[in-house]
């Protein structure tokens, strides 16, 4: 009888972060731009989340461009393109009316996943 | 191939050929996030020389490996997420024959064929109204910038037409225009859309969407009229309704070798109606991709920088 190879811990801890990512990225970047007060940037957005980030959102952040896309598609983001003095033109993102409904929605959301998984993990190491 | 990208069209280099195989409107995109990231980075650290941003780039956006992993990831999730789900494979001839009515690429197909006329007829005049004005204009000063604007305005046609093309056709197209090439002057600009491939073969595009577009268009509808005609004249006949439609002038033809066709004669004509119908549909919907991948070879291919 051969014996299954050990569980990989790191790829699955990466698997796990990618999962978990996948929405709460979304979450961040409409919280981002309902706190900006003007049009964002992919790198501005992209830094802005360095900052405050840690956990997931520090992951590369490469990964936030085809997210904004996918939030632009669904109506939560409007964007623009407007000329830079350092460069390309870029694409200005900022959050619609419908985007805020969906921030609200999330967040709640959120709040009450936070509260009940950090009730089960409790005690736990 | 191993060795770190030092500059940005090197990072881009190894972005693509880590995408390499990828679809290539999703390696359009990818690109141009990532040059938009990294010219960033670069005007935000004017003391930096450029090897040492896109060192340090690679911890926060991502080595070009990864990023492409990221990219391929997420087409995945979103193209399951967004997309409609196909319709069931049939497994029998006749299930997968009349199958054709439940999808929906054949009818948005058939649409895009009776549309392009429209677009083909505009395209075609755009382009070769603007660029004879402007080829004829560019011995005088007006002429430069003219054509300039003129190739300008094609670009964005391409993009317009690669969203109806992917709306309709099912084609990814890309959703971003490609980056001009950084640090060089005017000029050469100006002389690298004159030897862009690219550049030209979208005008053969639209160029070709006038011929296309006319067959398209009499295909269509003389496809779908005669399959109509024929399922509703039999129809007509048994109902008595035709007599009522037609007054003694009009010319009805329903016969076969001068030998009129009645009652149960007319079932054949019935049949043959219905079977065309989904010839028709079937021939839309092979004309559909097959003209997705002429778009995407004409405006998407040439452009990915050879």
């Amino acid at each position: 009888m051969t014996r299954p190879p050990p569980p990989d811990i790191d790829a699955a801890l990466r698997k796990f972060q990618r999962e978990l990512s996948s929405g709460v990225v979304a979450l961040a970047l409409l919280a981002v731009l309902s706190r900006a007060s003007a049009p964002m940037y992919g790198y501005q957005i992209a830094k802005t989340l360095e900052r405050f980030g840690d956990g997931v959102l520090s992951g590369k952040q490469s990964a936030l461009y085809p997210v904004l896309r996918n939030l632009e598609a669904a109506g939560f983001l409007s964007s623009h393109v407007g000329p830079s003095d350092a460069g390309p033109p870029r694409r200005y993102y900022e959050i619609t009316a419908a985007g805020r409904d969906a921030l609200r929605e999330w967040a709640a959301a959120w709040r009450a996943t936070r509260d009940s998984v950090d009730t089960v993990l409790e005690g736990t190491p | 191939m191993n060795s770190l990208p030092r500059t940005i069209p090197e990072y881009l280099d190894h972005l693509r050929r880590a995408l390499a195989g990828a679809d290539p409107a999703m390696i359009q995109d990818a690109l141009y996030d990532a040059e938009e990231y990294l010219r960033s980075e670069l005007a935000e650290n004017p003391g930096k020389s450029e090897a040492e941003v896109i060192a340090a780039v690679a911890s926060s956006y991502g080595a070009p490996e990864e990023v492409a992993d990221i990219y391929r990831d997420t087409e995945v999730t979103v193209q399951t997420a967004l997309r409609a789900p196909g319709p069931a494979v049939r497994r029998s001839l006749a299930g997968r024959f009349f199958g054709v009515a439940a999808d929906p690429r054949a009818y948005a197909s058939l649409f895009y064929m009776v549309l392009a006329l429209a677009t083909g007829i505009f395209y075609f005049t755009w382009v070769v109204a603007g660029f004879s004005t402007a080829a004829g204009l560019s011995v005088t000063i007006v002429g430069i910038p003219l054509l300039i604007l003129f190739f300008g305005s094609v670009r964005v046609l391409s993009l317009v037409e690669g969203r109806i093309v992917e709306v309709m056709l099912g084609e990814r197209m890309p959703r971003r225009p490609l980056y001009s090439v950084r640090g060089r002057s005017i000029w050469q600009r100006i002389g690298d859309m004159f030897t862009d491939p690219r550049t030209w073969s979208t005008l053969l595009y639209m160029v070709l969407m006038l011929p296309l577009g006319i067959a398209y268009f009499t295909l269509t509808t003389a496809l779908v009229v005669s399959a109509i005609t024929f399922v509703l004249a039999p129809l007509g006949a048994w109902t008595g309704l035709a007599e009522r439609w037609f007054g003694p002038g009009d010319v009805v033809l329903r016969g076969f070798n001068g030998a009129p066709l009645d009652g149960w004669a007319l079932v054949p004509v019935l049949l043959v109606g219905v079977l065309l119908l989904f010839v028709t549909l079937h021939l839309a919907r092979a004309i559909g991709r097959g003209h997705g991948l002429l778009a995407k070879h004409l405006l998407v291919k040439t452009a990915q920088y050879s």
